[in-house]
């Protein structure tokens, strides 16, 4: 999983763990766009990422899945 | 594996690649291949194998709508460029940039480099961070005739003024609550992101997918600002600043981050 922290600002610093989602959003939505010989459109992109926020319970059952998949490695 | 493509990560430096030998990398996005750098003249693009079948085009639609295949692989995109990017200066790519054949991210390397080239230095010792900004509408609400200039100086009129004109003068307060709130939100949003404009070297307002209500209140606005390495403390500082400063009107900030540049490497749409 990603290490980047996220920090609630306020009277203490707190550390969380990154949601998931601020994470797909970064690398899904952004970076720079350089045209592969296939690349994803980005109105397809938008689908995802829409499907994705709106079906948090998949995004938590992915989350799940990617830690064991990571610690069986 | 039958026929393979390039899946490409993020674009460096040669001399920066070559202090990071694929072994030390974190897992290619599919688990069959390993990452590799593809170098010409001084840049390197970081790439990885994978089949052909799975990512064309068609196949490629199908997959991303599965959230489990999706997020799997953009987490370890996201994991490849971030421990990068903590050892070089690197141009994230967005996920799923793929080449049927390794000469073409040669070529690509070769075509873009001047443009490569400059967005590198754009970005040589600044990180992204971001900055959420939530708002608690109850707190805010409840606090609203102290937090607006307007209505706090119809409360102290109203104090003063007779009975009669005191009772139309709340009466007026009421009705103005709801768009002095929706007004402050606006005010405090603006003023977080002048402030730390003056911190960093750029920003973007990023839009808001869907309104995430959380503990922390509704997500109103989304920063990114691109920071030195050598400034992060200072701009941390203002953070923290707003924070206290508007913490009585429910607003709460959130900084995440260090990011790999992903909102300042555009430029080069093609």
């Amino acid at each position: 999983m990603s290490d980047f922290d996220q920090m609630i600002v306020g009277e203490e610093w707190e550390s969380t763990d990154l949601s998931l989602l601020e994470t797909l959003d970064h690398v899904l939505n952004r970076g720079l766009v350089i045209a592969g010989e296939i690349t994803i459109s980005v109105a397809d992109i938008d689908l995802i990422f829409v499907g994705l926020n709106v079906m948090v319970s998949s995004v938590e059952t992915a989350k799940d899945v990617l830690r064991k998949h990571e610690t069986t490695e | 594996m039958s026929e393979l493509a390039y899946y490409v990560y993020c674009i460096a430096e040669s001399t920066a690649a070559a202090q990071l030998p694929v072994d030390s990398l974190p897992v290619a996005i599919e688990d069959a291949s390993k990452l590799e750098w593809i170098s010409v003249n001084a840049l390197a693009a970081l790439a990885s194998q994978v089949p052909r079948a799975t990512y064309s085009e068609e196949n490629l639609a199908e997959h991303l709508t599965d959230a489990s295949w999706t997020a799997i692989r953009a987490m370890r995109h996201e994991t490849v460029v971030e421990y990068v990017a903590k050892r070089a200066t690197v141009i994230p790519l967005r996920f799923g940039t793929i080449y049927l054949e390794r000469a073409g991210v040669e070529q690509m390397l070769s075509d873009k480099s001047r443009e490569l080239e400059s967005i590198i230095e754009q970005l040589r010792g600044r990180e992204e961070w971001g900055v959420n900004v939530h708002c608690d509408p109850a707190v805010l609400f409840s606090r609203i005739t102290s937090v607006s200039p307007v209505l706090r100086d119809l409360v102290e009129r109203a104090g003063q003024a007779s009975p009669g004109q005191s009772y139309l003068m709340q009466k007026k307060i009421e009705a103005l609550r709801v768009d002095e709130a929706r007004a402050a939100v606006n005010r405090i949003v603006d003023q977080i992101e002048d402030k730390l404009k003056e911190q960093s070297d750029d920003t973007r307002r990023l839009r808001i997918l869907k309104v995430e209500t959380t503990e922390d209140g509704e997500l109103k606005a989304k920063f990114a600002f691109l920071v030195k390495r050598a400034g992060f403390e200072e701009f941390r500082d203002a953070a923290e600043h707003l924070a206290q400063e508007h913490q009585n009107a429910g607003v709460r900030l959130e900084l995440t981050g260090p990011w790999p540049v992903y909102n300042f490497c555009e430029g080069l749409q093609n």
